[in-house]
């Protein structure tokens, strides 16, 4: 983060004469202000400018975008990173061409990426509470509606079969959506075995 | 190429010490091997717990390598 000290003959002054050297608007930038200036005797004696420290100040949604965006350029990828925050969690929606390349193999790419960026996220300001969720081209929104597909089909091969049925291994929130799936079923019930990040769901017969 | 920028630009979002990240590169016809080199007390902070950090960071490495058709080996060297 870039910080400027500058000085002029009253506060204001050398705020804009910093400005002008940062290169930022106002409201990117923390004003701290070092020195009153004061005329001195006769204007002479004693006078002092006015010295103000600028810094500048980023907000999560702006630092992480920058940092996700830095990331994609750097794959080769050119994409549009859409920020959300909502109080609770920050959300980052991308989307343009190619994106296969940031999902992977059953989301492991997204993941790792969305976990990088928590742990950035975290880092870089702590006081921020809730977790960062990153999808890429509503992937997310359409494994969910997969994952509650699979979760019948399999309560049915489980009934039909009289024996427990063991998914592969799936992140938390993938296996909650198993769970929530099957919840209400009358005739299986659901849980986890294992340890991450190779746990995974069971659907037993009642 | 840019799997060594890559690498870079994110290990130093994760460390303490940015100015000690150094990535060395070494390349052939079928495979990249990167040496990821951070200052004695940030190794935690890119490896990670049951080095969690260091297996995302590869995942998101060979995901940018995979363009080119080329094998990716990050080591985290001290």
């Amino acid at each position: 983060m870039k910080v400027v000290e500058a000085t002029g003959k009253t506060v204001e002054e050398a705020i804009q004469n910093a400005l002008a050297e940062i290169d930022l608007p106002i409201d990117r930038v923390k004003v701290e202000i070092l020195a009153e200036p004061s005329p001195g005797l006769f204007g002479l004696i004693g006078s002092r400018l006015a010295k103000v420290r600028l810094q500048e100040t980023i907000t999560p949604e702006q630092y992480m975008k920058d940092f996700l965006e830095g990331i994609i350029n750097r794959m080769g990828l050119t994409a549009e990173v859409d920020v959300n925050y909502d109080g609770e969690y920050l959300k980052m929606n991308v989307t343009g061409n190619r994106m296969g390349m940031l999902i992977g193999k059953r989301g492991q790419t997204l993941n790792a990426l969305q976990y990088l960026l928590n742990v950035v996220y975290h880092k870089q300001f702590p006081e921020q509470e809730g977790r960062l969720l990153l999808d890429v081209e509503n992937y997310r929104g359409k494994r969910e509606e997969a994952l509650q597909n699979l979760a019948l089909n399999l309560a049915k091969k489980a009934l039909r079969t009289q024996r427990e049925v063991v998914l592969e291994p799936m992140t938390p929130h993938e296996r909650r959506i198993i769970h929530t799936a099957l919840q209400d079923h009358a005739e299986v019930t659901t849980y986890s075995q294992g340890e991450d990040p190779y746990r995974k769901v069971v659907i037993a017969p009642k | 190429m840019k799997v060594k920028e890559l690498l870079e630009f994110i290990a130093k979002a994760l460390v303490d010490h940015p100015d000690d990240v150094h990535v060395n590169q070494q390349e052939d016809e079928h495979s990249i091997k990167l040496e990821l080199r951070v200052a004695a007390a940030d190794m935690g902070k890119v490896i990670g717990k049951q080095g969690r950090i260091a297996k995302a960071i590869r995942t998101v490495v060979k995901a940018a390598a995979a363009a080119e058709k080329k094998r990716v080996f990050v080591e985290i060297v001290d």
